[in-house]
């Protein structure tokens, strides 16, 4: 009798030591962080450089030691810019890879698709995508967007705006998701500057004349015009502005006023039109290691994902522990103002450690989050075109 | 591990119902469907819709997934009554591209881009995870099971016999005093009707359906499982649409196996491996895995 029962007992032991041996795996072997970028699709020409930028972190991390004595292991998933591919990438990263944190989502459709996954399994979501909706899901605490929202774009372009002395802005706005949102806010910090937003036209993007847009536009006498555009209908809108004899401010965003939009309408027209974009901070030292390790100018995704690698490592080297709910728990307490400033995830790591608080500013620039997971704030270039070139105004 | 092979039985069988609503239209009707996308988001914005804003228990939200679905199949099959082959390959392609861009432009009812979010589903966040995919796994392989049983009945019914009758040359069927467009018009109904009822139970299932779900690329994936597992064939759709979500899935599994491969190089050999097997398989296998045994074929021998 007492045979068996320490047989079965044998046999118990022996069935459980897997388990066991894994359980002890887990706080022992390496840590595995998941990026999930577009390799394919239509964001496809920014994924690989994010990868390539999260590698590289990820090696100088393990060749100095790991985090809290464990070595990170990234797996990188292709979200095919495509929220169905992606919510499948992102099952196996979570699932079978047993991830701590998802990094890079790009798409504004990807990353909401992807996000109730990762609350519901206490995985942290990094994403670049500029959704405002996004943050407002509720995904406790679980999604960091290191991109700047819709809000925190228009209320730049106010204070600039009220900057330059423009007492009234009119806003004429290509029908997008965001074009309601994006003036309502644009009118809430104008009037804080002491200028006033006197009205704004929601135009379809796919008409080829503006005319009766400008016309309202114009009947207010505005100081300023808040373009909120594409590139297409920017050019035509400039064109129709230029003939109609407009002599105030022309102010829009980066990805509208680019080159193309020169070669379009040519240097005459596009003449004194001020654009604004979202930019790495130029100067970092970080900037400059991830420009070292593209071997070109960094877009600013990449320079978001290098910043994400490292939140998510001084997170876990902070709380001693791998998981996802550590990173959730300590991810701004790296970010600590009395810390010692730290622009790479190593050196703050040594910090730490040592038992220091840290303060840590990216690639991307402060990384300092409001409690939806928003960025606070971050740099922003501001650019005119003079004699059919652009140049670089300010960056504040 | 347990979750993610779950799952990924859950999207198989979203797509064998497709695959099987598909067979009812192309593979016993002939008619070139590359719409089909379009009803699978009309049954899941329907669902998605009746739930989220009017708050519809899904068993009544699930049954008018189908029936707008169906309905829509009946409207198309109307206006293309009179287009074969190419033509209406390329109409019912520019239909699902038309649904996509409403579900994009349409914000009052579909919220545009930003997609719906918190699409309920029986026991989300009460059930461990586990079994929620288990659950949605029997729900959706019961709903295969039922559909490939009807309409295997329905093909050796005299109503399958028409329209197979139809695909060979509908003139003769006509001749032969068959009502062609009617035949037509309940053939994409019950093929949109499938599609529909796979939108729903995808769309509960991801909690989230934004237009970009229902690229073009879907219709392309649902149509090599059909013909990879056999026209016409219930079983064969069923298996094509397995082998279809098992090759997408299983190469993801690539990184591990071939060391030395950058992300953007295992994404580009991922989909050359996909078209490389279904090239394959149509090659040796034209007909499909299991094709279609001819029922003439049969009599002769007899």
């Amino acid at each position: 009798m007492t045979l068996r029962t320490s047989r079965r007992a044998a046999l118990l032991g022996g069935l459980a030591a897997p388990f066991v041996s894994r359980l002890a795996a887990a706080q022992t072997g390496p840590i595995r962080l998941g990026t999930l970028t577009p390799q394919t699709g239509a964001g496809g020409p920014y994924g690989p450089a994010m990868v390539k930028v999260a590698q590289a972190l990820v090696g100088e991390i393990n060749a100095a030691g790991g985090v809290a004595g464990r070595r990170i292991e990234l797996v990188s998933e292709d979200d095919e810019t495509n929220p169905d591919a992606g919510v499948r990438a992102a099952r196996k990263l979570i699932d079978v890879e047993k991830v701590s944190a998802i990094i890079g989502t790009w798409a504004s459709a990807v990353t909401t698709a992807v996000a109730p996954l990762c609350w519901e399994n206490k995985v942290m979501l990094f994403t670049v995508s500029g959704a405002d909706s996004i943050t407002k899901l509720p995904h406790q605490g679980y999604i960091i967007r290191t991109q700047p929202n819709t809000y925190l774009q228009s209320a730049t372009a106010a204070k600039y705006l009220a900057s330059t002395g423009a007492k009234t802005v009119f806003a004429l706005s290509a029908q997008t998701p965001f074009a309601v949102d994006s003036y309502n806010r644009l009118s809430d910090v104008l009037a804080q500057g002491g200028a006033k937003a006197v009205g704004d036209v929601i135009y379809d993007a796919s008409k080829t004349s503006f005319r009766s847009e400008i016309d309202q536009a114009l009947k207010t006498k505005p100081d300023a015009l808040f373009l909120n555009s594409y590139t297409p209908d920017l050019a035509v809108i400039l064109r129709e502005l230029f003939r109609a004899g407009y002599e105030g401010r022309k102010f829009t965003f980066g990805y509208a006023a680019n080159a193309k939009l020169l070669d379009t309408v040519g240097a005459e027209v596009a003449e004194g039109l001020i654009s604004f974009s979202p930019s790495p901070d130029l100067d970092s030292p970080a900037f400059a290691k991830v420009r070292a390790i593209l071997g070109a100018e960094p877009d600013p995704y990449s320079c978001q994902v290098h910043d994400h690698i490292s939140l998510a490592a001084l997170a876990i080297g902070k709380a001693g522990a791998g998981t996802g709910t550590a990173i959730h728990d300590n991810l701004r307490a790296i970010g600590d103002a009395a810390g010692t400033k730290i622009t790479s995830a190593v050196e703050g790591l040594k910090l730490l450690a040592a038992g220091k608080a840290v303060n840590f500013e990216g690639a991307s620039g402060p990384c300092k989050f409001t409690p939806a997971g928003d960025i606070e704030g971050c740099r922003f270039r501001f650019d005119v075109a003079e004699k059919g070139k652009y140049r670089l105004l300010s960056l504040i | 591990m347990e979750n993610y092979l779950l799952a990924m039985a859950v999207f198989a069988g979203c797509t064998a119902l497709m695959a099987l609503g598909l067979n009812v239209i192309f593979g016993l009707a002939g008619m070139i469907n590359l719409g089909l996308v379009g009803f699978f988001a009309i049954g899941a914005y329907a669902s998605a819709l009746l739930t989220v804003k009017l708050h519809l228990p899904l068993v009544l939200a699930w049954p008018a997934a189908i029936f707008a679905a169906a309905a829509c199949g009946v409207a198309v099959a109307l206006i293309t009554a009179r287009l074969r082959g190419d033509y209406l390959a390329i109409v019912t392609l520019g239909f699902s591209e038309v649904i996509r861009l409403v579900a994009s432009n349409e914000i009052w009812l579909t919220n545009g881009t930003d997609g719906i979010s918190a699409i309920p589903a029986p026991g989300r966040g009460v059930l461990s995870p586990l079994l929620f995919n288990l659950q949605f796994v029997v729900i959706v392989w019961i709903a295969v099971g039922v559909a490939a049983l009807l309409i295997a009945r329905l093909s050796a019914a005299p109503f399958g016999r028409v329209l197979r009758a139809i695909r060979e040359d509908d003139v003769i069927a006509s001749v032969a005093g068959k009502r062609v467009l009617r035949f037509k018009l309940q053939a994409f109904a019950i093929g949109a009707g499938l599609m529909g009822l796979a939108g729903a139970l995808y769309a509960h299932f991801n909690a989230y359906i934004a237009p970009d779900s229902f690229q073009p690329l879907v219709t392309i994936y649902v149509v090599l499982a059909l013909t990879a597992g056999g026209t016409g064939t219930m079983r064969g759709a069923v298996l094509g649409a397995v082998l279809v979500v098992a090759l997408t899935e299983g190469t993801r599994f690539l990184g591990g196996v071939v060391p030395g491969l950058a992300p953007v190089q295992i994404a580009a050999l991922r989909e050359a491996i996909i078209g490389v097997v279904l090239i394959l398989v149509l090659t040796y296998r034209p007909g499909g895995i299991i094709p279609e045994t001819s029922r003439t074929h049969r009599l002769e021998t007899s």
